[in-house]
């Protein structure tokens, strides 16, 4: 059993390996921000409803903010940033959403595409558009530009997220 | 998000988890899938000296059937209990309410025993526990005990957990031959606690129900059965239930910014009626 205020953590962070010692209070949203320096996932409400957190924990959604770092030692965490092409160019849904001017203001954005990889990575049948908004119920687009995100997620689907 | 540091304790055993809270003080709380303890970290609300994280602990997770119950592990989380295929076929029930918390992230973190623990009167899980009548395996660092779902709740985030005491399993009986299900539920948006929602189940025959079971949870302190509207559907067929259920008495329901007291008096009423006529449908099928 151990105990400690400070703890290591070692993640892969949309491939890469961070290992660091932070406070063991941190949320996995902040280890990433202020530890990690990954800055695409949000902080919105804090309590796991606005879904702008969302990041993929060994290929599931969570809400980062609501997540200890330390509870997901030893991870692979993927945030929207993680979806890009190996070169560094959008990847087919980064690219969907793009292409369907599927941001307003974009703060809702990198939840909006963790959550359109869970829902077409678990996806056994091509999504009809009813089903589609209904997986996006957990994320909240303050904009309410939920039809351009809607036709982008029905867009990318056939192709790798 | 300016959540107080504090210590983190990983448990390798239940029972090392318990023995921590026994000598906090109280200054302790566990985490499981941490969907209930870190909100409230993050609004301010919790101050804590510790954090004894119990995810990493072995056993525990997962359905065992045996002589008609099932028994399932406290750590199973939310997503498992949705896609088990021993409850999907032995209590699908269990499925068919967990699938209505919050959303697929808070499912694919939140536990079992971590909800029931919490023990928020508007939550699913408690209720359908309540409706099953389960029984709840209690453990501290030196000895078990069981308790009735029904006994469990007491009031609102108030249970009979002890304060080193922990769940480490939930037993339930199979749904046997002849018995249906139901649940119901309305919240603002998909996702929230509910309003009001309701779990029955029902043993039918020749299209007749011989007995029931209903709780409703949201509209009271904690979920509560409701023994006069059971026994008011013997004997009714699926149309005659609206006619045969009363008003539903005794509720200590609130008022809040999602609906009046009034509001979810009416709605319990109403999600009892399609709980229990699902329910008895679906025991005409089985």
């Amino acid at each position: 059993m151990s105990s400690a205020h400070e703890v290591e953590t070692s993640l892969k962070v949309n491939g890469v390996a961070v290992k660091e010692t932070a406070g063991a209070h941190l949320s996995l949203l902040r280890w990433l921000r202020d530890i990690a320096g990954v800055t695409d996932p949000k902080y919105g409400c804090g309590e796991g409803v606005c879904g702008t957190c969302t990041v993929l924990v060994d290929g599931e959604p969570v809400s980062a903010c609501i997540v200890l770092a330390a509870q997901v030692d030893g991870a692979a965490v993927t945030t929207a940033a993680g979806l890009c092409e190996p070169d560094g160019s959008l990847g087919p849904l980064q690219r969907a959403f793009h292409e369907c001017h599927a941001a307003q203001c974009g703060f809702c954005t990198p939840g909006m595409l963790m959550c359109a990889a869970s829902m077409l990575g678990e996806a056994d049948h091509t999504l009809e558009r009813h089903e589609i908004r209904e997986g996006l119920h957990g994320n909240l687009c303050r904009c309410t530009g939920y039809g351009p995100i809607v036709d982008a997620i029905d867009a990318a689907q056939g192709s790798a997220p | 998000m300016f959540v107080k540091p504090f210590r983190y304790v990983r448990a390798e055993s239940l029972a090392q988890a318990c023995e921590v809270l026994r000598t906090a003080d109280g200054t302790a709380k566990v985490i499981a899938g941490g969907q209930s303890l870190l909100p409230m970290a993050n609004l301010g609300l919790l101050d804590l000296e510790a954090v004894v994280d119990i995810g990493s602990v072995e056993g525990h997770r997962g359905v065992d059937e045996n002589d008609g119950f099932l028994t399932i592990g406290a750590l199973t989380r939310h997503r498992d209990l949705e896609r088990d295929p021993t409850l999907i076929a032995q209590q699908p029930l269990i499925p068919a309410a967990t699938s209505w918390i919050g959303s697929a992230r808070i499912r694919t973190r939140g536990t079992l025993g971590g909800s029931l623990a919490h023990s928020d009167p508007a939550a699913e899980l408690p209720l359908v526990m309540t409706a099953l009548g389960a029984e709840y395996e209690l453990t501290t660092a030196s000895s078990t005990r069981v308790v009735r779902a029904d006994e469990f709740h007491v009031s609102y985030f108030t249970n009979a957990l002890a304060e080193d005491e922990l769940i480490a399993a939930v037993r339930v009986p199979a749904l046997g031959p002849g018995w249906g299900w139901g649940f119901a539920e309305i919240s603002r948006r998909r996702g929230d606690f509910a309003i009001a929602a309701a779990a029955a189940l029902a043993r039918v025959a020749d299209g007749h129900v011989v007995e029931a079971r209903l709780a409703l949870g949201g509209v009271h302190e904690r979920p509560m059965r409701l023994a006069d509207i059971e026994s008011a559907t013997t004997g009714a067929s699926a149309s005659e239930l609206d006619a045969r259920i009363g008003p539903v008495e005794g509720l200590q329901a609130v008022s809040d910014t999602s609906a009046t007291a009034e509001h979810r008096t009416h709605v319990a009423r109403v999600l009892a009626l399609r709980a229990l006529t699902d329910a008895v449908r679906r025991g005409e099928a089985a």
